[in-house]
C-alpha cells in the first residue's frame, strides 16, 4: 500500500519541480519594469533616497525603483559585486562604486560605457579629480556622487590661545604640537592623530605622505615607488610622529572612527580624517562644538604642498542591464544637482558637483562649504588603475611594518616593490 | 561467493551510493577543481588564465607573507588551544564542584559560546578600545596599544578567542566528569588518595579521551581560524595577526588571483588534514585509555 502510494508521488513531485523551473523560465517581462539600484545606506539625519527613487517613478510611470542594501564595509560591497558580475547574475541595473574600483570593473567588462551616452559638457560641473577617477581608457564609466577629499582638522581655539596659524608643512605642525602641549600640561592631550591601522585608511594616509614628500606608489608608465628613497623617507617620518609622542602610540590601530572620536573628546590638537566629521564635531552635545576649523594637510619643509588624497562614490550601469537607456536615466536622476542638493541636506556626504559648494541653501547649514571647494580641487586621487586593490592589499602589511617600526622603511618600500612585481607580471 | 552475499553485496552498494556520489559532488570536485586552479595563473577578470606548474607554489616558498601567516596560524593554534584546555577543565571542575548554582554557571559559559564570532570580536574591539576601553580605562596610566602593537596584538586575539571557544572545553569536559561513577572516587577515599592524587590518578586519566576529542575539534578550528581577527585587527598590525586563511581571503575573494589564493587554500587543507589524521590516529591506537 505505502509503496504503491510512494511510487504514484512521482508525477506529482516532477509536476511541482516542472512547474518551479518553468515559473523561473518564464522570462520575457510584462508589466512594469522594474531598475534594481544598489547601494550602501547613507547615514545623516535623514535618508534622501527613498524620496529620489519615488521622483524618478513619478516621471516615468510602468517604472518601479527597488533600492537594495549593500553590506556596510567597502570589502564586503566589493566581494558582493565582483561575485555576482563574475556569475553572471547580476540582477542589478545601476550601482554605487567606491571610486577605486571604476578602473577594474570597467577592465573587467562589467561596466557600461557611458561615454556615448553624455552631452558634451555634461562631466564639467563635476570635480576634475572626480572625473578621473571615474574615466578609464579615455571613456568614462560611471557619474560622480559624492565626494571626499583628506583634510587637516585642528583646534582653533587652542591654536589662537598660542598665537599659531595652521601649519604649513609637518615641521610647523610638530612644533606646534610641542608649543600647545607645554602650555596646557594635559597628559590626556595627543597631538596630531591619524589613521594607521593595517587597512585602505592606512594606503590614503601614506599616500598623502608620498605626495607631501615628492614620491608615488604608481608612476604613468607603471613602474611602483619611482621615487623609493623619497618614499621610504616619508615612512620613516610617519613612524617619528609616533615615536616622538606627537602621535599617540595607538596611531598604528586607529582608523577614522577612532581617530575622530579622540579628536571630537578634545583628546587632540590635530586630525586628520574627511569632511563628514565636520558635521560631527559641529553636533549638539559635541566637545569640540565652535572649536574647530580645517585646513589643506601639510607639506613638508623641503617638499611639495601638501594635497588630501580623494574619494568618495560614484553611480555604474551594470554592462548586463535589460534596461540601459532606463538604468543610465536613473543614474543621471541620482547624480543631478537637485538630487546631490538633498543628499548633501540629508547626510552628511560632500556633493561632487561644485556649483553646490556655493549654493545658498546648501551653505547657510553648512558654512564651511565654499573653504571645502578649495581644498577639494587641489585634492589628488589615488592611482588609477584596474590593480588598484591588488596595489593596495600588497602594500597595506609593509607599510604597516613601518609604521610598527618591525621593519625598517627602506626593506618595507623593497619588499613591497619585489611582491607586487610578482603579482603584476602575471596580468600585465 | 553464495547468491546471498553478491545481493547484501549490491544492496551495501545501493545504499553507500547516495552518500559517495554527495560527498564526490560537494567535497571531492571541488576540492581537485581547487588543487588543478592551484596550478595556474587565474585571474579571470583580466583574462589571465594559464597553466603554471609549480610556479604558486615556488613563490609561495620564498614569500615572507605566507611564511609570517604560516607562524602566526601555529602560535595562534598552539596558544589558543593550550589555553582552552587548561581553562576549559579548570571550569569543568569548578561547575562540578559547585554545590549549588550549576545550571547558571553553564548557562553563562554557554552564553559565550553561543555568540557569533563576529559579534564576540566586536565586543572584543570595544574592550580594547584604547581610550574608551574598559580594559585601558581600569590599566589607567599603563594603557596598552591592545591592537596596535605587533608583540601584544595576537595574545590579544588569541585572549579574545580563548573566551569565546574555552566553554566548548568546558561543557565537553563536565559531560564526562558527570559520567564517571562516584564509587570510584569513594574508593580512592578509602585507599587514602588526597585531593591531588585524586585528581592526577583518576579524573583527569578518565578526561584524557573526550579532551582529545574536544583538543581534535579545537585545533581544526583554530588552524582556519579567519573571524575573530578579520574583525579585530583585519590582519594588522605589520601582519602580525594575518592567519594563512586570511592570507588566502585576500589573494582569492579581494585581489581575485584565483591560482595563487587557491595554492594557499591547498597548503591550509593539507595541513588541516594532516593534523586530523595525527589525531585520529592518536585516537585509534588508544594510547590514552578512556
Amino acid at each position: 500500500m505505502t509503496a504503491r502510494l510512494r511510487r504514484s508521488a512521482w508525477p506529482l513531485v516532477l509536476t511541482v519541480w516542472l512547474l518551479a523551473f518553468g515559473g523561473c523560465a518564464a522570462g520575457p517581462e510584462r508589466g512594469p519594469v522594474t531598475l534594481v539600484f544598489k547601494y550602501a545606506r547613507i547615514l545623516g539625519n535623514a535618508d534622501p533616497l527613498p524620496e529620489l527613487l519615488r521622483a524618478f517613478e513619478a516621471a516615468h510611470p510602468g517604472v518601479r525603483v527597488k533600492g537594495e542594501a549593500l553590506p556596510w564595509a567597502s570589502d564586503d560591497q566589493h566581494q558582493f559585486y565582483v561575485i555576482n558580475l563574475e556569475g553572471r547574475s547580476p540582477g542589478f541595473d545601476v550601482m554605487m562604486l567606491d571610486c577605486i574600483w571604476v578602473p577594474e570593473f570597467a577592465r573587467a567588462g562589467w561596466l557600461l560605457d557611458l561615454t556615448s551616452h553624455l552631452q558634451p559638457d555634461e562631466l564639467a560641473p563635476y570635480f576634475p579629480s572626480a572625473v578621473a577617477s571615474a574615466t578609464y581608457g579615455g571613456r568614462v564609466w560611471a557619474l560622480p556622487w559624492n565626494f571626499n577629499v583628506g583634510l587637516l582638522y585642528y583646534r582653533a581655539d587652542l591654536l589662537a590661545k598660542y598665537g599659531l596659524r595652521p601649519p604649513e608643512t609637518y615641521e610647523e605642525l610638530v612644533e606646534q604640537v610641542r608649543r600647545v602641549r607645554a602650555g596646557e600640561r594635559d597628559p590626556a592631550l595627543d597631538g596630531y592623530v591619524w589613521q594607521g591601522k593595517q587597512y585602505e585608511g592606512l594606503v590614503v594616509n601614506v599616500l598623502e605622505a608620498f605626495w607631501a614628500n615628492g614620491a608615488r606608489l604608481l608612476a604613468e608608465d607603471g613602474t611602483v615607488f619611482p621615487e623609493p628613497a623619497r618614499a621610504a623617507d616619508a615612512l620613516r617620518f610617519l613612524r617619528g610622529l609616533i615615536e616622538t609622542g606627537v602621535s599617540p602610540a595607538w596611531t598604528t590601530a586607529a582608523d577614522e572612527e577612532l581617530s575622530r572620536r579622540a579628536f571630537g573628546d578634545g583628546h587632540a590638537i590635530f586630525l586628520r580624517n574627511w569632511p563628514y566629521a565636520m558635521d560631527l564635531f559641529e553636533g549638539k552635545g559635541s566637545a569640540v562644538r565652535g572649536k574647530v576649523a580645517f585646513a589643506p594637510l601639510p607639506g613638508r619643509a623641503r617638499g611639495e604642498p601638501g594635497a588630501g588624497s580623494t574619494g568618495g562614490a560614484h553611480l555604474g550601469v551594470s554592462s548586463r542591464s535589460r534596461h540601459p537607456d532606463l538604468a543610465m536615466a536613473l543614474a543621471r536622476h541620482l547624480t543631478s544637482e537637485s538630487a546631490q542638493r538633498a543628499i548633501a541636506l540629508g547626510a552628511a556626504l560632500s556633493p561632487a558637483r561644485q556649483a553646490l559648494y556655493r549654493d545658498a541653501e546648501l551653505v547657510r547649514s553648512h558654512p564651511a562649504m565654499p573653504r571645502l571647494q578649495a581644498l577639494a580641487l587641489a585634492g589628488r586621487p589615488r592611482p588609477v588603475t584596474p590593480y588598484y586593490l591588488l596595489l593596495s592589499a600588497t602594500v597595506q602589511p609593509e607599510f604597516s611594518a613601518a609604521l610598527v617600526g618591525v621593519k625598517p622603511p627602506e626593506r618595507a618600500i623593497a619588499d613591497a616593490g619585489t611582491r607586487l612585481a610578482y603579482f603584476l607580471r602575471a596580468v600585465r | 561467493m553464495t547468491g546471498r552475499e553478491a545481493a547484501a553485496r549490491r544492496r551495501a552498494l545501493v545504499c553507500v551510493g547516495p552518500t559517495v556520489l554527495a560527498l564526490g559532488a560537494l567535497t571531492v570536485y571541488p576540492g581537485v577543481w581547487v588543487l588543478w586552479l592551484s596550478f595556474q595563473r587565474r585571474i579571470p577578470i583580466f583574462d589571465v588564465s594559464r597553466f603554471a606548474g609549480f610556479e604558486n607554489y615556488a613563490f609561495l616558498a620564498v614569500d615572507s607573507r605566507f611564511w609570517s601567516a604560516a607562524h602566526t596560524t601555529a602560535v595562534f593554534t598552539l596558544g589558543s588551544v593550550a589555553l582552552e584546555v587548561v581553562l576549559g577543565v579548570a571550569a569543568a571542575l569548578a561547575i562540578h564542584a559547585q554545590q549549588r548554582g550549576r545550571k547558571v554557571s553553564l548557562s553563562l559559559l554557554l552564553l559565550a559560546w553561543a555568540m557569533p564570532a563576529v559579534v564576540g570580536a566586536k565586543l572584543f574591539e570595544w574592550l580594547y578600545h584604547p581610550a574608551a576601553g574598559l580594559i585601558n580605562v581600569a590599566l589607567g596610566r599603563h594603557a596598552i596599544n591592545w591592537l596596535g602593537d605587533p608583540s601584544v596584538a595576537l595574545p590579544a586575539v588569541i585572549l579574545a578567542d580563548v573566551w569565546r571557544t574555552m566553554p566548548f572545553v568546558a561543557i565537553l569536559c563536565y559531560a564526562r566528569l558527570l559520567a564517571i561513577p562516584a564509587d570510584v572516587y569513594e574508593a580512592a577515599q578509602v585507599d587514602g588518595a588526597g585531593r591531588i592524587a585524586t585528581l592526577t590518578r583518576i579524573t583527569l586519566p578518565l578526561l584524557g579521551r573526550i579532551l582529545l576529542l574536544a583538543v581534535l575539534f579545537r585545533t581544526l578550528d583554530a588552524l582556519r581560524a579567519f573571524d575573530i581577527m578579520f574583525v579585530l585587527t583585519g590582519g594588522g598590525p605589520a601582519g602580525t595577526t594575518e592567519t594563512l586563511t586570511v592570507y588566502a581571503y585576500r589573494a582569492l575573494f579581494q585581489t581575485l588571483q584565483l591560482g595563487f589564493g587557491s595554492a594557499v587554500s591547498v597548503v591550509v587543507f593539507a595541513l588541516v588534514m594532516a593534523v586530523a589524521w595525527a589525531y585520529l590516529r592518536l585516537l585509534r591506537t588508544g594510547t590514552v585509555a578512556a
